[in-house]
């Protein structure tokens, strides 16, 4: 039938990323982040629960190079998705919708997680000593 | 960077499209190619270039992007005035739907640089150098810049946007506050363009069962219009996993919307409206 | 050669999907503060060792935050995972047993969470 060769419009090869778009994305992304980190931490319970030599393997790998960089980005996703999730529960309650407090709050959610993952950094090291 | 409006243009652009392939995740149909260019005379002076999505049902080929360099002293200073200029003066097979050229018909919405928007009310003073011109997105194309809406129409008729009652008539009118009336205010201007709904990516990716944001708003309209009393089957048919509740809140919808019209506050205030249903 | 209206009316609305919503916002509510609890336990633990960290896990408040962060946390996981397979997965062979998987993973995985965090505040 003629309509079935229709050709289907583009829509994300097109369409222009805008705040609103690209910090939803972002939400979803740092959610799926945030559930692989969920079976880090389980694995790290087991291996805490398991003895010390686990516990030790698991805490070796978290200081290599590469566990540093999970654990940045974890940190990040974190921050992301708990600002960002705040700003939605305020949208759940009905208020924010407005274009300006929306791409008000958005920039907010974008600085207040880069700040507080380099405070909490920040606060690691210099408990470390 | 802090948009005010929805026909705030932004002061800069970082970056045009996602950072995927072209035709990526396209179907074999689908898949865009590069089309013909259409030149100025040369004593035209004040050129600007066009590319214009095209696709022929006749020819049997794939879509393409043809680009038209317009003389902008012949033509008025919309988009659709160009797009009109071209088909009178360079190639009168491009189609396109338009009817009022004042913003208030929803005709001739289309995806202009990358969003949503009317060409009548669109500035060609605001767009990029070269324009990109697309019909509205994840629509199956009937020819060039016109998409198939029926299935648009088939959601919003499945809401029943009319006045449903059970007590009898009134002799005379039915009677309204300007209260109740004010209520109405921001969701009975949509022109059902359609803008929100092609530009919102859960309508992309499940458009066949989410009813998208314009729908959504009309039914908030009959949902909270005092005169109506089918306001609990209303959100019967709407509570559904799939038919309100692929709303992610992405607010594409708020964004692009050409009427300064806000589908996403209308979605939230539905979903408030089951909670309320249930405490 | 249904009619559009037919198309869009479907299987009808399952009248449902309020539950799925609701718990996902209080799940959330629930896990800011805990969410926060357990990065600043973090912080002030980094660099602890191992009978440290087993000790601060011994304590009864530890505990009781850490078993419910992990309710928390594994329903709020499974039902936004829920949501990402019904977005982008059409078919059914593809939807239905990536879900059901993705709801037995997430109780699995709170289960092994707080058996672990039970065996070590318990151990002698």
């Amino acid at each position: 039938m003629a309509h079935d060769k229709r050709p289907l419009s583009p829509d994300l090869q097109i369409y222009k990323p805008q705040l609103t778009s690209v910090l939803s994305i972002s939400h979803r992304v740092s959610g799926i982040a945030l559930s692989v980190g969920t079976l880090l931490l389980v694995s790290w319970l087991l291996a805490a629960a398991a003895g010390p030599q686990a516990y030790s393997t698991v805490q070796g790998f978290m200081h290599s190079w590469l566990g540093l960089l999970l654990m940045l980005g974890w940190t990040f996703s974190f921050f992301f998705h708990l600002c960002n999730g705040i700003r939605h529960l305020v949208w759940d309650a009905g208020y924010g919708f407005e274009l300006r407090t929306i791409y008000a709050s958005g920039w907010t959610v974008v600085a207040a997680s880069a700040a507080l993952t380099v405070a909490a950094w920040f606060s690691s090291f210099v408990v470390m000593g | 960077m802090f948009i005010r409006s929805s026909d705030q243009l932004p002061s800069v652009t970082v970056l045009r499209r996602f950072p995927v392939p072209r035709n990526f995740n396209v179907s074999t149909e689908s898949r865009i190619e590069r089309g013909k260019t259409w030149h100025a005379p040369a004593d035209a002076t004040r050129v600007k270039s066009f590319e214009i999505y095209r696709y022929d049902p006749d020819s049997g080929q794939n879509p393409r992007i043809d680009t038209y360099e317009v003389d902008l002293n012949t033509c008025g200073p919309m988009v659709l005035d160009a797009l009109i200029a071209i088909k009178n003066e360079i190639d009168p097979t491009l189609t396109f739907r338009r009817s009022c050229r004042e913003g208030v018909c929803g005709s001739c919405s289309m995806n202009i640089d990358g969003t949503n928007w009317l060409a009548c009310t669109r500035f060609i003073s605001d767009t990029m150098e070269p324009a990109t011109i697309y019909p509205l997105n994840h629509l199956r194309v009937i020819k060039d810049l016109v998409p198939d809406l029926t299935q648009l129409f088939a959601q919003y008729g499945l809401i029943e946007p009319w006045l449903q009652t059970t007590t009898p008539e009134p002799e005379k009118e039915r009677l309204q506050s300007p209260e109740d009336r004010g209520k109405l205010d921001g969701f009975y201007e949509c022109i059902l363009c359609f803008c929100c709904t092609s530009g919102c990516p859960s309508h992309w990716w499940n458009g066949d069962r989410f009813l998208g944001p314009a729908v959504l708003l009309q039914s908030y309209r009959w949902l909270i219009d005092s005169r109506d009393e089918a306001a609990g089957d209303r959100l019967d048919d709407l509570e559904d996993p799939f038919r309100l509740y692929r709303c992610h809140t992405i607010l594409n919808c708020t964004r692009t919307c050409p009427k300064q019209l806000n589908p996403g506050k209308a979605i939230a205030a539905i979903k408030k409206m089951i909670v309320q249903r249930r405490s | 050669m249904r009619s559009p209206l037919s198309r869009a009316r479907g299987l009808g609305s399952s009248r449902d999907g309020f539950q799925h919503w609701w718990m996902q916002r209080v799940t959330a509510v629930a896990l800011i503060p805990l969410t926060l609890w357990f990065a600043a336990s973090l912080i002030a633990l980094t660099g602890s060792d191992y009978n440290t960290f087993i000790a601060w896990l011994k304590a009864p408040v530890v505990t009781v935050f850490m078993v419910l962060l992990l309710i928390a946390l594994c329903h709020h996981m499974g039902l936004g995972l829920r949501v990402v397979v019904e977005d982008y997965a059409h078919s059914d062979w593809a939807k239905v047993p990536a879900v059901v998987a993705i709801r037995c993973a997430c109780f699995a995985l709170a289960v092994v969470g707080i058996f672990a965090t039970l065996r070590i505040a318990f151990d002698r």
